[in-house]
């Protein structure tokens, strides 16, 4: 039930979203040294309202369980600079991604919890 | 949840990688006074399809060896040099400092990723 409202599947979505791009970022630095690596990442979170819309997709079995908001390209990001090597990591961006993945993923969660706590406070178990 | 356990083990193998790229530089160190010492080099690879590293081909630096002239040393030739190490402390340093910075990175991943599926777990308790 928890499903069907829109607010909820969003925040599943980021939060699902943040930690695929956590990984891909974990990936980029232990691939710092790698020669001939390039750094990868995701497309940014956006969620195409007209697509989702207000019914939900279509099951080809009643037991199938709707998914949310697909997003699994991840993208060559074209870098500024390359070593000698052929690498195009960068620490320092890498890092910066990963705090913006983890206050998305936090934001996600606290999104989460808040609609949660709502219906239980609408079901009268505060 | 399989994303956040994936970067565990990513970001562990590039700890283990930076730390046997750290051991390859304190081999070179420890034998900068060796005669006939060729510093050794470790390439990396990207192994697995989730950006997991691994510490590839060690080889040997083709760089000239360093002539020391010495004429009391028994290995020293008639004009009295005699080949030493390839070993340049300065470079050695240098990437030690960098073997521990991407040690670092990766270690803050680990600990990004094990905090975020905390936080996962943190929403049942409620």
């Amino acid at each position: 039930m928890l499903e069907k409202l829109q607010l909820v599947s969003m925040a599943q979505a980021l939060a699902s979203h943040s930690s695929s791009r956590l990984q891909l970022i974990a990936g980029n630095i232990a691939n710092a040294d790698t020669p001939g690596y390039q750094a990868k990442d995701l497309l940014e979170f956006n969620v195409d309202f007209a697509s989702v819309g207000d019914q939900p997709l279509r099951q080809t079995r009643s037991g199938h369980i709707p998914s949310g908001p697909e997003f699994d390209e991840s993208k060559i990001v074209a870098s500024a600079f390359t070593t000698p090597n052929g690498n195009s990591v960068s620490i320092d961006i890498e890092m910066a991604k990963a705090v913006q993945a983890r206050e998305a993923h936090t934001m996600a969660l606290s999104i989460y919890q808040s609609a949660s706590s709502i219906i239980r406070v609408s079901l009268g178990r505060g | 949840m399989g994303d956040l356990a994936k970067i565990l083990s990513v970001s562990a193998s590039g700890m283990q990688a930076q730390s046997s790229r750290l051991r390859h530089v304190s081999e070179n160190i420890a034998n900068a006074d060796t005669p006939g010492f060729r510093r050794k080099l470790i390439s990396f690879v990207e192994s697995g399809d989730g950006g997991e590293v691994s510490a590839g081909r060690v080889s040997l630096d083709r760089r000239e060896l360093q002539s020391i002239y010495d004429p009391g040393n028994p290995l020293a030739d008639e004009t009295g040099h005699y080949d030493g190490s390839n070993v340049d402390l300065v470079i050695e340093i240098a990437d030690a400092r960098e073997a521990q910075r991407s040690y670092e990175a990766n270690l803050k991943m680990f600990d990004q990723a094990r905090q975020m599926s905390q936080s996962l777990f943190d929403l049942l308790r409620k």
